[in-house]
């Protein structure tokens, strides 16, 4: 497939749970009356909930925490993890690398789940501390390989020639190091967005961060599956945007990152 | 090499190529070549990089670039069996089965018609003796390594000896002495024509003329695709034809050399017991004294591994871990360039051996040039641009081409913008790593000379070119060499390369000799 036909996919598949999730809430208007559990028409055209709420209804309002908490996550651990990887690739002071990278080796053996939830029974956190808490387990992963891009790129002898240039630190650092890691962290960004989003849903299916009946995909798919054979839709429509969710968000990446066919260099 | 053949009857070619045209994007890349390969004898294609050498070596193989439109007729050997050794042998070995692995599988289907028992030891017997024939003496500890526990050419002997065991009527060595010091190179000499001397045909493709010159029965000469001169290489040598042969055989003869500066006053850069060392414990290199005064040009020769790239890396500031002193007109040099301050790292600049590496492979080339000015010397942006421009328009790069990013540009090109990048700092000690090794002749004569041009004109700039490369020594005042880290020899370029003292000169001259490359003017 070329580019820009996968960009375009990319595009299509994900702006369907994107819109939802971030236009539904103002489209689904005031709840209806609650009807039966589990039944299928009666007005209701994707059915009712284990509670008998709108199935359609719910759906349109329940991608917004999903959505938002994942990609808030992902930005805030990319926040933290690109200037502490970044600093230790380029620095030669081994005590300052050690300083930036321990520590976070030690967040890396505990299991990411068992932490959420270890922290989310102290604290109840909301969405907001949610995304708090789902960026923090993300950084030591984040930071590592920022790490281990830019230190290949900090080998290079072109960084001893721009330093040889007397550039400044930022130049060397950001312009040359950072910008040649790019790749890497693109794709990257896009498995850890993926990543994210699971440990969102995760921990929302297990009710960590939002009501145990909040209009939310992760908790309908968590609540509903008991009628799964009664009424799927509840749990597959749900199931189905997020999945939409995370492969639309890696074809993206892998788009973007796929190089357009620029001239070859010219070779013996 | 020829005499193993008998003179009454012409000699059947085992391969043999005509009018073989190979066009990508209707651009011809080879056009209209023929080659017989004759069983035992060394056939040579010459030609600067770029010159088809390699497409036509491959087409022997029946191998040709992908997309490529391909007329002419190749006959290959009947069995089809044309061994190959490739510039960077690494690349063709598995990295992660041992030796004995990659050469038992081609041994195995050799010594299938033997009883089932005695295959081990057959195979066993095959391997070794390939490996013997490809001169790799040690072979039985060798067979337990792992490709990268090889040296470069202990892999290029592997190779070999697959080829060997293939049982490959031809053997098609693409560029084997590129970047080798002339110790190894002689080594390699020596096993290709071993490997003629068994009755098998090598084709050689190199730009190393001191090697085709000592290996080759037959010389084609190759430019832009095409063959411009063949012949036997005695009479190629004698009375080469067409000009460009002329030219290409020309340019290997060292230029001659300036007079040295008579009254050298103070040295510019002084190194004192300098002890640099590796991971904090390892010592890698002593100079106990060396200077270098305005206007001279010292060469730092000796083998690779020797400690030559680090004694430049000590002066530029990029190897920190070293004592003594470092003076650069009588003050001693900060040992980490970041310490150096903007006015000290304009003064010693140095430039790297891998010029693709060391260029920021996203930006233009220009601009990479130009920001040297800036940094170093305040220089506006806009005069930045214009000095880098006109400086690299004198050492033959156009304005277009430098506007491209490095991608673009050829090795050689690229070399002479990372010589300017450097010169734009104005510079009064300038260091040259190996900067002339896997360039062609002519290219590589182009950069000599501009350096030589460069001390004449600039009056206060000292040169350190370090190098394994006889000729590119001879154009230095004086010569360093170096051994095992420690500096074994050092006096004017005349003495030391006419009467060697210590016993690696000595052998380093010998081989010299050998190969016919330094020629006293």
């Amino acid at each position: 497939m070329t580019a820009p036909r996968r960009l375009l996919l990319g595009l299509a598949v994900v702006a369907v749970p994107l819109l939802l999730a971030l236009l539904g809430p103002l489209f689904a208007g005031e709840p209806g009356p609650r009807a039966a559990s589990f039944t299928l028409g009666g007005g209701h055209w994707l059915g009712t909930d284990f509670v008998g709420r709108d199935v359609w209804q719910q759906v349109l309002h329940g991608g917004r925490t999903v959505v938002l908490t994942a990609l808030a996550a992902t930005a805030l651990a990319y926040l933290v993890a690109l200037p502490v990887g970044l600093v230790s690739a380029v620095t030669h002071a081994r005590r300052l690398e050690e300083l930036l990278m321990r520590p976070l080796d030690v967040l890396l053996a505990v299991p990411s789940l068992l932490l959420v939830l270890l922290v989310a029974s102290v604290f109840t956190p909301g969405a907001a501390g949610l995304a708090l808490l789902v960026a923090l387990v993300n950084v030591p992963d984040a930071a590592r390989i920022v790490r281990a891009a830019a230190a290949e790129a900090a080998a290079r002898p072109a960084v001893e020639a721009l330093r040889m240039q007397g550039e400044s630190w930022w130049r060397v650092a950001v312009g040359y190091v950072g910008r040649s890691s790019l790749r890497t962290l693109a794709a990257d960004a896009g498995i850890r967005l993926t990543g994210v989003l699971y440990l969102v849903s995760t921990a929302a299916f297990l009710g960590v961060g939002v009501a145990p009946d909040a209009a939310d995909w992760a908790v309908m798919v968590d609540r509903n599956r008991t009628g799964l054979f009664v009424q799927p839709w509840a749990v597959v429509v749900p199931a189905l945007l997020i999945v939409a969710l995370t492969t639309g968000t890696n074809l993206l990446f892998d788009a973007a990152l796929e190089k357009s066919p620029r001239r070859k260099g010219r070779r013996p | 090499m020829n005499d193993e053949t008998d003179p009454t009857t012409p000699p059947e070619p085992v391969a043999a190529i005509h009018g073989l045209r190979v066009e990508i994007d209707d651009r011809p890349i080879v056009d209209g070549v023929d080659l017989r390969v004759l069983p035992g004898t060394v056939t040579a294609l010459v030609g600067a990089s770029g010159s088809g050498k390699t497409t036509t070596g491959l087409a022997l193989l029946g191998e040709y670039p992908p997309g490529a439109r391909v007329t002419g007729e190749v006959q290959r050997p009947a069995d089809g069996r044309v061994g190959y050794v490739p510039q960077h042998p690494a690349a063709v070995l598995n990295p992660a089965r041992r030796v004995s692995a990659l050469l038992d599988d081609l041994a195995r289907p050799r010594v299938r018609h033997l009883p089932r028992p005695q295959r081990r030891t057959a195979a066993r017997e095959l391997v070794l003796r390939a490996l013997s024939d490809a001169r790799l003496p040690d072979a039985e500890a060798l067979l337990r390594r792992y490709p990268h526990q090889l040296s470069g050419g202990q892999q290029q002997r592997v190779v070999l000896a697959q080829a060997l065991l293939l049982g490959a009527r031809v053997v098609v060595a693409d560029e084997p002495t590129t970047g080798q010091d002339p110790v190894t190179k002689s080594g390699i000499v020596d096993q290709l024509a071993a490997v003629a001397a068994r009755g098998i045909a090598v084709v050689l493709l190199s730009h190393d003329l001191d090697v085709v010159r000592a290996l080759a029965d037959e010389v084609l000469v190759l430019r832009a695709g095409r063959v411009v001169e063949s012949g036997p290489a005695a009479r190629l040598w004698q009375a080469p034809r067409h000009e460009w042969t002329r030219r290409l055989l020309g340019e290997q003869r060292p230029a001659p050399r300036e007079e040295a500066p008579a009254d050298p006053g103070l040295p510019t850069l002084h190194v004192r017991n300098l002890t640099a060392v590796h991971d904090r414990a390892t010592t890698v290199l002593r100079v106990p004294d060396l200077a270098l005064h305005p206007r001279e040009c010292l060469a730092v020769v000796g083998r690779s591994g020797s400690g030559k790239t680090t004694l430049g890396r000590c002066l530029a500031g990029l190897h920190r871990h070293h004592d003594g002193e470092i003076l650069l007109d009588g003050t001693p040099l900060p040992r980490s360039l970041r310490h150096r301050g903007r006015d000290r790292l304009a003064a010693v600049q140095y430039v790297f051996q891998d010029a693709r590496a060391a260029f920021d492979e996203h930006r233009p080339v220009l601009h990479q040039v130009a920001r040297t000015a800036v940094r170093l010397r305040g220089a506006g942006e806009r005069a930045a641009t214009d000095e880098a421009s006109a400086t690299l328009a004198r050492l033959g790069l156009p304005e277009d081409l430098a506007r491209r990013r490095p991608g673009e540009l050829s090795g050689g090109e690229l070399q002479r913008a990372a010589l300017a990048r450097a010169l734009l700092a104005h510079p009064r000690v300038l260091i040259c790593d190996e900067i002339t090794s896997g360039l062609d002749t002519v290219t590589r004569r182009g950069i000599l000379d501009l350096l030589a041009a460069l001390v004449r004109d600039r009056g206060d700039l000292a040169l350190v070119l370090i190098t394994h490369d006889p000729a590119t020594a001879a154009l230095a005042h004086r010569i360093a060499v170096l051994d095992a880290g420690e500096v074994v020899e050092q006096g004017p370029a005349g003495r030391v390369l006419t009467e060697p003292r210590h016993p690696f000169t000595v052998a380093l001259r010998e081989t010299i000799d050998r190969l016919g490359t330094y020629t006293r003017a």
